[in-house]
């Protein structure tokens, strides 16, 4: 029989998704450095910027608490701007994490809210009390990306729009499904359209954007392929199930047209058997 | 030397023949489907859950007219069965008369 004890310390130290927000602050500080620095990165912290455990769990802690007091809506319109693949039904720090992913620096089509949403997130100095209007916000948040990231940005930008003028990639405003349903149990997530690879490229450098869009066609790929396969094989059991109805069917009709047989073979020799009684007890003697 | 009454006799002996058959090949057939259904194993439970679907899903549309002819010969062959009996009863009472009122 195993031992309980050795199973409960093996269960507390199996780090659980961060994403989900399922963690419980009790564990927060037993986990080790290196996985408090990926929670920290998925919530948008910078992991280098704390130089002990004890400080990335408060900064954790603390950005867990502004997540809850970030209005939703103005979440996701942060994210149906970033284009972000995204359940409709996912939880507010399952959200911040996609948020946290988006590196664009082009705020047009995002309303106030979301841009004081992404400004919260972004570590701008806004609060929620004092609304700052869209131009302010828009200069503070591209004055904290600084010179470099900018430099760095617009070569990248210039990179990606030689990439896909090769690629020829047209706008792929079309294909991108905002806010797709919760995948149910045993269905595979939708894969979403997204960004253009100009603007991957952008976010994500040169060989960072194409392995991401080589990556997502790949999926994309593999999905179409998974679900022409389940539709082949539904239709083969199908038609398995149909057969055996029909085997099923054909099987006892033989077996009681075989009993009818002989049942008939049964009447018609107790009706001669019965006349030739008659005939032998009655007429004969 | 007693006398053998040859249709009698076929009738017997077709009557033990086919009815020890008949009673055999099915006890023989139900124990061996009993024997392999009553089996444990996962592929099994769904096995028999698979034949009680395909009970319940039987059409007997495309036999009830073969279903309702037998029925009618059961009936039919239970009636002669009963004449059978009828007439063994007056062969019996012919005989108990004649030893009765001899000659």
């Amino acid at each position: 029989m195993p031992d309980e004890s050795s199973n409960l310390t093996e269960r507390q130290i199996v780090p659980i998704a961060a994403t989900e927000g399922l963690m419980p602050d009790r564990q927060l500080s037993e986990l080790p450095r290196d996985e408090l620095g990926h929670l920290a990165e998925d919530l948008g912290l910078d992991p280098t910027r704390f130089k002990t455990a004890p400080l990335l769990v408060a900064a954790i802690h603390q950005r867990r608490q502004l997540i809850a007091d970030l209005d939703r809506d103005a979440m996701l319109d942060v994210v149906r701007w970033g284009r972000r693949p995204v359940p409709i039904d996912s939880s507010k720090e399952r959200i911040a994490v996609e948020i946290a992913r988006i590196k664009s620096m082009k705020f047009s089509g995002l309303s106030q809210r979301g841009l004081m949403a992404l400004a919260r997130l972004r570590d701008i100095g806004v609060t929620e009390t004092e609304p700052a209007p869209v131009p302010v916000l828009i200069r503070k948040l591209r004055k904290q990306e600084g010179i470099f990231q900018r430099f760095n940005r617009r070569r990248r930008s210039f990179l990606g729009s030689i990439v896909a003028g090769i690629v020829g990639e047209n706008d792929s405003t079309a294909d991108y499904k905002f806010l797709p349903p919760s995948p149910t149990d045993g269905e595979r997530p939708v894969a979403t359209g997204s960004a253009t690879i100009k603007e991957e490229i952008e976010q994500s450098g040169l060989i960072g954007g194409i392995s991401n869009r080589i990556k997502r066609t790949a999926d994309q790929y593999l999905n179409q392929k998974l679900d022409e396969i389940e539709a082949r094989i539904d239709r083969k059991l199908d038609e398995i199930d149909r057969r055996l109805a029909e085997w099923r069917d054909r099987e006892i009709a033989n077996r009681i047209r075989i009993l009818k047989i002989t049942l008939w073979a049964s009447v018609i020799v107790a009706i001669v058997s019965l006349i030739y009684s008659y005939v032998t007890t009655y007429l004969t003697k | 030397m007693p006398h053998i009454d040859f249709f009698i006799f076929f009738r017997l002996v077709l009557e033990i023949v086919v009815g020890i058959y008949a009673t055999a090949v099915t006890l023989q057939s139900v124990y061996g489907w009993y024997v392999y259904l009553q089996g444990g194993d996962r592929y099994l439970s769904m096995i028999r859950r698979y034949l009680l679907v395909h009970g319940l899903r039987v059409r007997f549309k495309t036999f009830w007219g073969d279903v309702v002819v037998s029925i009618l010969l059961s009936v039919a062959l239970v009636i002669l069965w009963h004449a059978h009996t009828v007439l063994a009863e007056g062969v019996v009472l012919q005989n108990a008369g004649r030893i009765i009122q001899p000659h």
